[in-house]
């Protein structure tokens, strides 16, 4: 990534309006942007969505492939997250192998899925010890305009919920919806004039210091935790973020089921 | 070009599968300034296909060794989302997306006053969300537009179009199916005000009058499109956010 230079002045901005309880853009220290989602917007792809997220858009696809199984798991499908931070969704991307910001954004996306139990590993059994079901998520960001960790959870959950397995395309059975028991979403906060603020803008993640993603589960359980960037934080900071975290989650998760009844 | 012959892909009726005429389109919806992140940027719908394109700059060039004293280097990268195609593909550039993206910027290069901008570079991010033949065409209408929303000064904006033949006849905008079992496909980019080319691309076999009639067939159609693009960027400036 290009390594871009944090203007002072930005800093000193973050620093003079966060001692006035301001943002930047005017917000509450825990107010997030607006966010719309619209799902199966892709033809192609197996289960889509589509996230704008303020400035922030990103897309996600899933496809599915047959596989033959892990020899020590026989009757297990798989699923994998990836996420790419092409060079269309900002100046400081570069072309290139994936970056470790990349790899970062699609490792925390795939952790909070994984680990939330939403996909039964076992039903994505065709035939043990033969064919299995691979289910592959990629987010794609198309617009880095700040807390794309949020964007890009929100639109692969979103996507996994609304996909259809092409079972018919693989002569394996009919066409069924994918059971997905759960929505978990992601939160993430930043530190930006000393204090931690909901879903940082693109100027606040040029002028602030650590990052937190939390991902939460329908039980309101953590199922995926993240600290980036330099900086530390103390347990009661933690606290208060996660009980921000948990209205914002389920807001979130309000949002996903509408969409599916759709 | 498959040209398998035996699947058939025109119906009693002459009409193609889809119920298109020989000669007709799929819809085409473009809208200019959809990326906040990029100076300028549009999404084309054609047919199924989903193209968007981003551009930067013109920025400084680096490395220095591509730079050019006397003009702005266009970088082009059309690439296809994993999730685009019937089976997913695997992230990353290979020899298909890389031979387009140095066709597309030589056209794009033939239409920009690169003069304008020396030792500068133009970013052009050509992403394909929704492939169903033709993207190709679709990245360069979308990076046309793109260019033109970034502000940069162009000749004419290049128009991507493709006639093609099936069943010994041609038709006009391929599909999936035909692009598959068809046997000849005829992709240009056209400059619609000055009626010159700058992108010609061809696979398979066509006579010299079925190129010919090939040809009118992409000359009608960007007209029509090139419309839907001077409308996109009208729409962009009387919205007149950024």
């Amino acid at each position: 990534m290009m390594v871009e230079l944090v203007p002072s002045l930005l800093r000193q901005e973050i620093n003079r309006l966060s001692a006035q309880d301001q943002r930047l853009d005017g917000r509450g220290q825990f107010e997030g942007r607006d966010v719309q989602l619209e799902v199966d917007c892709l033809y192609n792809a197996e289960g889509s969505a589509k996230v704008v997220w303020g400035d922030t858009i990103v897309f996600a696809g899933v496809k599915f492939e047959i596989r033959t199984p892990w020899p020590d798991r026989p009757t297990q499908g798989s699923l994998m997250c990836g996420a790419e931070l092409r060079p269309v969704a900002h100046r400081k991307y570069e072309p290139g192998p994936p970056s470790p910001e990349s790899i970062e954004l699609g490792r925390v996306v795939d952790r909070g899925i994984r680990e939330s139990g939403c996909i039964d590993m076992e039903k994505l059994c065709i035939v043990p010890g033969e064919k299995v079901w691979g289910v592959m998520i990629d987010i794609h960001v198309l617009s880095d305009g700040g807390n794309i960790f949020d964007a890009a959870g929100l639109a692969a959950i979103a996507a996994l919920r609304t996909s259809i397995v092409p079972a018919e395309r693989f002569d394996v059975g009919e066409d069924h919806t994918l059971k997905v028991n759960g929505t978990p979403i992601m939160a993430s906060f930043k530190r930006a004039g000393g204090r931690f603020v909901y879903d940082p803008s693109e100027e606040e993640e040029l002028g602030g210091d650590e990052r937190i993603h939390i991902t939460l589960g329908d039980e309101g359980h953590l199922h995926s935790l993240q600290k980036g960037l330099k900086g530390v934080f103390t347990p009661s900071e933690f606290a208060e973020i996660l009980e921000v975290a948990e209205t914002k989650c389920t807001e979130l998760r309000k949002m996903v089921a509408e969409k599916e009844r759709n | 070009m498959g040209g398998y012959g035996d699947v058939k892909l025109l119906r009693d009726d002459g009409k193609r599968l889809d119920g298109r005429a020989i000669d007709e389109m799929r819809a085409v919806t473009i809208e200019a300034g959809v990326l906040p992140a990029a100076d300028g940027s549009a999404m084309v719908t054609h047919g199924l296909n989903v193209a968007v394109a981003a551009v930067y700059g013109p920025m400084e060039a680096h490395p220095r060794k591509i730079q050019r004293q006397d003009r702005a280097v266009i970088d082009v990268r059309y690439n296809m989302a994993p999730f685009s195609t019937g089976d997913r593909i695997r992230p990353g550039f290979n020899r298909r997306s890389r031979e387009i993206s140095k066709v597309t910027a030589e056209a794009l290069e033939s239409v920009v006053l690169v003069e304008r901008y020396p030792r500068s570079k133009i970013r052009v991010e050509i992403e394909i969300l929704a492939a169903e033949a033709g993207t190709r065409c679709a990245g360069i209408t979308a990076a046309s537009v793109a260019l033109a929303d970034a502000g940069i000064p162009m000749r004419d904006m290049i128009v991507g179009v493709a006639s093609g033949k099936i069943e010994d006849t041609v038709v006009l905008d391929l599909d999936k199916a035909e692009d598959n079992y068809g046997q000849a496909d005829l992709p240009v980019g056209i400059l619609p005000n000055t009626g010159e080319i700058a992108f010609l691309q061809m696979d398979g076999d066509l006579s010299i009058d079925e190129y010919n009639l090939a040809m009118e067939y992409n000359f009608k159609a960007a007209k029509e499109i090139h419309e839907v693009m001077a409308d996109a960027l009208k729409r962009r400036y009387e919205r007149g956010d950024a």
